[in-house]
């Protein structure tokens, strides 16, 4: 291809701009993952897969995954409810909630951590009324699970707010005058139409929930093959300074976080093939 | 279907959009709202639909009071000028919509559906653009999937807003035949509201010219040509 | 005119739901968000203030909440800057020049967004841990990265590394290049133009992003506790120190700590909302993180 590499341009500051930002992002983020991937070439694929393949690994993977999918689960449905009736109804404290929203990206993971627990533990003031139902929360999986829908909230709000907001006041009322009830309004033509949103939502909150440590450490009680997550156990694995074991399931992790990167690329690309404008 | 509207108004807040309107469409007419915008011609239409409810006023279907009826059970077939088109859904699907979201006991059997679609399909002369998405298709053939929607219902009166309004001049002047030509096809009454004179007075039967939230004036295209009866009148169909 | 029309029927709006319909789903909303947010924020505070005013006060002047509270306004006070600067840089490269792999280099810059931070922290250890070949030879030197501040503030800029560029590009990308290249025609020079007439446009995505990047450096937990070594009043961020204190059972010394965090939280969400209403055009209708 004859397509120069960088187009000429009046503007100032090329070597500038495009040095500041290639340098930070080697030296911060290209590099340091760079030594992960050698770490894991030098340990050996093979090393690898038996440091992965044992109880206390899949559980906690397969734990960190399955608590992470049904966390995003709800919040999917719970932010999509969510962010419809913060743009569609007008109540008092409206403006409130909607900023509130963002409280899991603006409190840090450690103050959320030990609040859900202070909250959930059986003498909390939720988890002494679970406690007089038979349940406990702190130091259980639901705990894990509570914490994880903390963390992974603001996504799905995030993302399907701005797609209500642009949905023509028209495409509803058509339906409604071809006979459609509401609630076939809403499920037939409104829910599609916010699909592709709220799914890159789910990704990003099941992203962010695989990988999320502070709010969960605290709650978990992190009893091996239980309530371990996966990110603990890196830390552990730190702590006796055994970095191949610790490098290998890093990169365990990686390959699930690519993964789901990838999925949200794919989601959009065919989103928008689909749906195009109109 | 004869439609009656009987002293309709409708206020907006403290902003009168509608003062008290009367007007008697026959059975079968092709009728024009005509009139600058902000003259009341589109919340007319609107509330025809029950899209929109009349602050006072009534409206009567075949001399039935309607006032009351819900968008869903007026059976209005209604063209948006954006075209509202469910872009998630294929033609097929768009025209298909309404005869889906009937209750199961009024519901046509899916091979009943499919022949009622392909039928429309070459109603609008565009029988093979069931399988497409509306974003493949151009203005002029979203139009005329969107009148075929609208069809697909078996309306009893069929609401055109600014029907060829999104439209550049060439397709416009094929649609309007195209719009008559469905029209006496159907025999159904059709009223469509349009800020253009010229489309107003070559496709309607009965011309209603809106200003202000008024009508000034109600008659056959050639009549308002030869006699306006207000000064209004003159000069928007002079201008 | 009959008089059944003065009471006219009632209406419903083809495009709402029903009443009863609205409530339950207000209900949901105000239930949930209350159990799942308020209730944690409320309980920060009033775990804080269970033995009084005085005891959380006193707590945090104890040496090593103060040791706490100064390494973590050293950790943002470099990291900020230094993610200000790269975000500008970046969003001035990706905007004002076209060049092949621009797309790559957008999906590079979110990276981190979906690393684990403790994955992240992981990698800086990898790289300039005393076991590994460039942190050996720097720690021969006397500049250990790891269980340092360096290694603190470099876990730090990665977990926040998106945060102003993404505030930037969208906002610069629909500012176009052309009132720049009026300045330049002008006579202005690069650095001229960039502080007179790039910087006056970008100012409110700017600090909103800044806003952003600060609470996150201030509360990072899980790179930094990798990377920290966790040695009290010396590489203990107030995260840290909180989670110290909580496991050792000084629940009101952590929880004022946590307070504290969590009002940092509150101004930048209120900042946030302020930003947002006011400055809405200048701010890109993005999610964050």
């Amino acid at each position: 291809m004859g397509r120069p590499l960088i187009h000429r341009s009046p503007m100032p500051g090329l070597g500038l701009s495009m040095g500041i930002t290639l340098t930070m992002l080697s030296l911060v983020v290209l590099l340091p993952i760079g030594a992960l991937l050698l770490k894991g070439a030098s340990f050996g694929i093979g090393n690898i897969w038996d440091t992965v393949n044992r109880p206390r690994v899949w559980a906690a993977l397969y734990l960190s995954f399955r608590l992470s999918l049904f966390a995003a689960l709800f919040n999917l449905v719970f932010g999509v409810i969510l962010a419809w009736v913060l743009v569609r109804y007008r109540f008092p404290g409206r403006r409130i909630l909607d900023a509130a929203v963002d409280l899991p990206f603006a409190l840090p993971t450690a103050v959320a951590g030990i609040a859900l627990t202070a909250l959930y533990a059986p003498n909390g003031a939720f988890g002494s009324l679970a406690k007089e139902l038979g349940l406990k929360i702190a130091y259980t999986q639901w705990g894990i699970f509570i914490a994880l829908i903390f963390v992974g909230l603001p996504f799905v709000t995030r993302t399907v707010q701005p797609v209500v907001e642009e949905i023509e006041r028209e495409v509803e009322e058509v339906s409604a005058t071809l006979g459609a009830s509401r609630l076939y309004t809403i499920v037939r033509v409104i829910v599609p139409m916010l699909t592709p949103a709220a799914l890159t939502g789910f990704a990003l909150s099941l992203a962010r929930a695989v990988g999320e440590y502070g709010s969960v450490i605290f709650i978990a009680g992190n009893i091996p093959l239980r309530t371990e997550i996966a990110p603990l156990l890196i830390v552990i694995q730190l702590e006796e300074f055994n970095y191949d074991a610790a490098s290998a399931i890093g990169i365990a992790m990686l390959l699930i976080s690519f993964a789901m990167l990838l999925a949200i690329n794919l989601i959009q690309v065919w989103s928008r093939r689909r749906i195009g404008y109109v | 279907m004869h439609i009656e509207i009987d002293e309709i108004s409708k206020a907006f807040g403290t902003t009168a959009a509608l003062h008290p309107v009367s007007l008697s469409i026959p059975s079968g007419a092709l009728v024009a709202l005509l009139g600058p915008s902000g003259s009341g011609k589109t919340t007319l239409l609107r509330i025809l639909g029950g899209l929109e409810f009349p602050s006072s006023g009534r409206v009567l279907f075949d001399g039935h009071d309607a006032t009351g009826l819900s968008v869903q059970e007026r059976r209005a077939g209604f063209v948006f000028q954006s075209y509202a088109l469910f872009r998630h859904m294929t033609v097929f699907e768009n025209i298909a919509y309404g005869l889906r979201a009937r209750p199961r006991a009024v519901r046509p059997p899916k091979a009943e559906i499919t022949r009622r679609v392909t039928k429309l399909l070459e109603l609008i002369q565009l029988p093979d653009i069931g399988p497409r998405y509306p974003s493949q298709l151009s203005g002029g053939q979203r139009q005329r999937v969107a009148l075929a929607r609208a069809l697909a219902i078996e309306p009893r009166m069929l609401l055109l807003d600014e029907p060829f309004g999104a439209l550049d001049a060439k397709v416009r002047k094929e649609l309007r035949s195209g719009l008559r030509e469905i029209h006496d096809e159907t025999g159904l009454t059709t009223i469509f509201v349009t800020h253009d004179q010229d489309e107003a007075m070559e496709l309607a039967d009965f011309v209603v010219v809106m200003s202000m939230g008024r009508i000034e004036q109600i008659g056959k295209p050639q009549d308002i040509r030869a006699r306006p009866a207000t000064e209004f009148v003159r000069e928007f169909i002079s201008g | 005119m009959s008089d059944t029309n003065l009471a006219p029927p009632r209406f419903r709006s083809a495009i709402e739901e029903p009443r009863p319909a609205r409530w339950v789903l207000i209900a949901i909303v105000v239930l949930g968000l209350g159990v799942l947010l308020f209730a944690p924020l409320i309980a920060v505070f009033a775990e804080a203030l269970s033995k009084g005013w005085g005891a959380a006060v006193a707590s945090l002047g104890n040496r090593d909440a103060r040791a706490a509270i100064r390494l973590t306004l050293t950790i943002a006070a470099i990291s900020v800057p230094l993610n200000a600067a790269f975000g500008i840089a970046a969003a001035w490269f990706i905007t004002k020049f076209d060049f092949r792999g621009k797309a790559f280099l957008i999906t590079l810059i979110d990276l981190p967004f979906s690393v684990s931070p403790v994955v992240a922290g992981l990698c800086i250890v990898l790289m300039f841990g005393a076991n590994s070949v460039l942190g050996g030879w720097l720690v021969a030197s006397g500049y250990p990265i790891v269980f340092a501040l360096p290694g603190i503030v470099l876990a730090t800029v990665f977990v926040t590394f998106p945060f102003v560029a993404r505030e930037l590009i969208p906002i610069m990308i629909e500012q176009g290049r052309a009132e720049e290249e009026a300045a330049l025609t002008l006579g202005a020079s690069g650095a001229r133009t960039f502080l007179t007439v790039t910087l006056p446009n970008i100012r409110w995505a700017l600090l909103y992003g800044v806003l952003l990047c600060n609470a996150r450096a201030m509360g990072e937990f899980g790179a930094v506790a990798v990377v920290s070594g966790k040695i009290r009043g010396q590489t203990a961020s107030i995260p840290i120190t909180i989670e110290m204190l909580y496991n050792e059972y000084l629940s009101v010394a952590a929880f004022s700590l946590a307070a504290l965090l969590a009002m940092l939280g509150l101004v930048t969400l209120l900042l946030k909302t302020v930003l947002e209403l006011r400055h809405a055009d200048q701010i890109a209708a993005t999610y964050h993180r």
